[in-house]
């Protein structure tokens, strides 16, 4: 795999999961 | 004036529910087979570019207008799209009429899943007691398929008789969840099913990303050159309209959304609960399941037995190819190959019925709704009819009923639909209004571009699609232009039948609404 391919690899699940985490814990925090 | 209601309306048992039905209900056959030949074959990782751009504009906002639409709906207590459609622009005495088409697909498409889901079933006990064990290359294993579906008679299976057995059990499961309900029915089984589907799916990427390279007369056949085949970016294809095209139809199929199901999940919402976190979180998970899981799994795996010229080949037969085919067949040549083979088969079934539920949904709430009818007995209208519907699918699969259905029920309607959908909210409800019932009891603030967004570019992006699709699909398709003379008759058969379906649907609606104005007293 490239140098390229990597970067979109690493890029793309970093973004998701970054996105996964945040609603996550949203979702699981309790409303005042 | 809301109706009174013979039994207390039902309810999600907790948010954490209603946002894993949804994403069950997204995530399908489609993240795991779909989304990684769509990739593969059109640019690589430089796909991803307008995959994102179309989850932004495309998927995230019509995620918003459906959970929004669906609790607003909700609120009359109508939960399909005709009602929920008629309390968005109450002067307008046809927009009900247009709500029929988030029925009719939903009844459409779960004809032709729930067989395609019974094949998974049949699939995943063939794995476990070797069944196609005998089969050791591509054209013995496809034939075993044909078999199977009872397309041609051959060794492994005289008729469609085993297909039927289990599409028997695939359809009953189907009606036993929506029967019990939502929260007992629904919600648990999405709970379950989305857990042990994603155990699963890791189980075979950590198989998978642990392949090495099996062959070592074929180094340069490696699991991280299977990465790079579905990674590597290739930027001049970014040039063509049909990649952007290819990204935008993936997103808008995967999120389901267009096809009305969203719309009765969020009209068993409280007002005061929130449905911008809830769309958001829906969404995640399904590009969770895609992009990391379904894009870990089949490519990979096939580049390390097939190499780059089998796997483009294998993509260019096709999702079906990959899944009963291909996967089948690298699992044979892994340790544990039975186990992870069953594993595979078994985490897509999980993922079709958490689909076809939803899908069964919308016509059964609609004879509760409409014309109060009990959950059960609108279970039973629902199976008997569908059940008959299933049988064209069944026994003219090779004749193109299937293509057929997927074709006007999976695809036209859907778009069409969203059109509708984004129309009625944004420009009809009103931005400010809608941006406000968005927000109420909202766990997060979306940012406000997504206003210009919803009401310009997310329509402007649909009406593209559709307008593309007509142009290389929708016409070539309705004139009958690429469809074999013998297999004529059965589309034009199919077809008859689902203008049947539309109009019976129809038929309904002006009935309960008769029923209903007769009741209020109003003309």
């Amino acid at each position: 795999m490239t140098l390229a391919g990597w970067v979109f690899l690493v890029a793309s699940w970093g973004g998701i999961l970054g996105l996964c985490v945040f609603c996550v814990r949203r979702t699981l925090r309790k409303k005042p | 004036m809301a109706e009174q209601r013979k039994a207390p309306r039902e309810a999600w048992g907790s948010k954490l529910g209603v946002i894993l039905a949804v994403a069950g209900s997204a995530v399908g056959l489609g993240n795991f087979l779909r989304f990684p030949v769509q990739a593969a074959k059109n640019g690589g990782g430089a796909f991803m570019i307008p995959y994102f751009i179309s989850f932004l504009l495309l998927g995230l906002p019509l995620m918003w207008v459906e959970w929004t639409t669906g609790r607003f709906g909700g609120g009359f207590e109508r939960s399909t799209a005709p009602g929920i459609f008629e309390t968005v622009w109450q002067k307008n005495r046809f927009i009900k009429y247009f709500g029929v088409i988030g029925i009719f697909g939903p009844t459409i498409i779960y004809v032709y899943y729930t067989y395609i889901e019974s094949w998974l079933l049949g699939y995943s006990v063939f794995a476990i007691t070797g069944q196609y064990a005998s089969c050791t290359d591509q054209a013995s294993m496809a034939a075993f398929l044909q078999g199977y579906q009872g397309l041609v008679p051959n060794e492994h299976f005289s008729s469609v008789s085993t297909a039927y057995f289990y599409f028997l059990i695939t359809f009953a499961l189907n009606i036993l969840v929506v029967w019990i309900g939502l929260r007992g029915g629904i919600e648990r089984v999405c709970k379950v099913g989305l857990l042990v589907l994603f155990v699963f799916a890791v189980a075979i990427l950590i198989r998978v990303v642990t392949l090495g390279a099996p062959d070592p007369a074929k180094p340069e056949w490696s699991v991280s050159n299977g990465f790079g085949f579905l990674w590597n970016p290739r930027w001049s294809e970014l040039k063509q309209a049909r990649v952007w095209l290819a990204a935008a139809g993936q997103i808008f199929f995967t999120l389901s959304v267009g096809f009305g199901v969203i719309l009765t999940y969020a009209s068993y919402l409280r007002r005061q609960d929130d449905v911008a976190l809830s769309g958001l979180t829906a969404s995640t998970a399904n590009e969770v399941a895609e992009v990391i899981l379904g894009g870990s799994i089949v490519i990979p795996a096939a580049f390390v037995f097939f190499g780059p010229q089998g796997t483009t080949e294998i993509a260019e037969g096709g999702a079906f190819n990959l899944g009963f085919v291909t996967m089948p067949l690298v699992l044979q040549q892994v340790a544990f190959g039975k186990f992870f083979a069953f594993a595979w088969f078994f985490l897509l079934f999980l993922a079709g019925i958490t689909s076809s539920i939803s899908l069964a949904l919308p016509a059964v709430v609609f004879l509760q709704d409409e014309f109060n009818l009990d959950r059960k007995t609108a279970s039973i209208i629902f199976a008997v009819v569908t059940f008959n519907l299933c049988q064209v699918v069944i026994f003219f699969n090779g004749q193109g009923a299937l293509d057929e259905m997927d074709f006007w029920g999976g695809t036209f309607c859907v778009v069409v639909f969203a059109m509708i959908e984004v129309i009625l909210f944004a420009w009809v409800f009103g931005m400010d209004k809608a941006w406000s019932e968005l927000h109420s009891g909202s766990d997060i603030r979306i940012p406000g571009v997504y206003r210009f967004i919803i009401k310009y570019v997310t329509p402007v992006f649909l009406a593209l699609i559709l307008g593309f699709w007509f142009v290389q699909e929708g016409w070539p398709t309705l004139l009958l232009a690429r469809t074999p003379t013998e297999k004529v008759p059965f589309v034009i058969a199919t077809r008859v039948l689902m203008v049947d379906l539309f109009a019976g649907l129809a038929f309904l609606v002006w009935l309960a609404w008769r029923k209903r104005s007769a009741k209020e007293g109003t003309p």
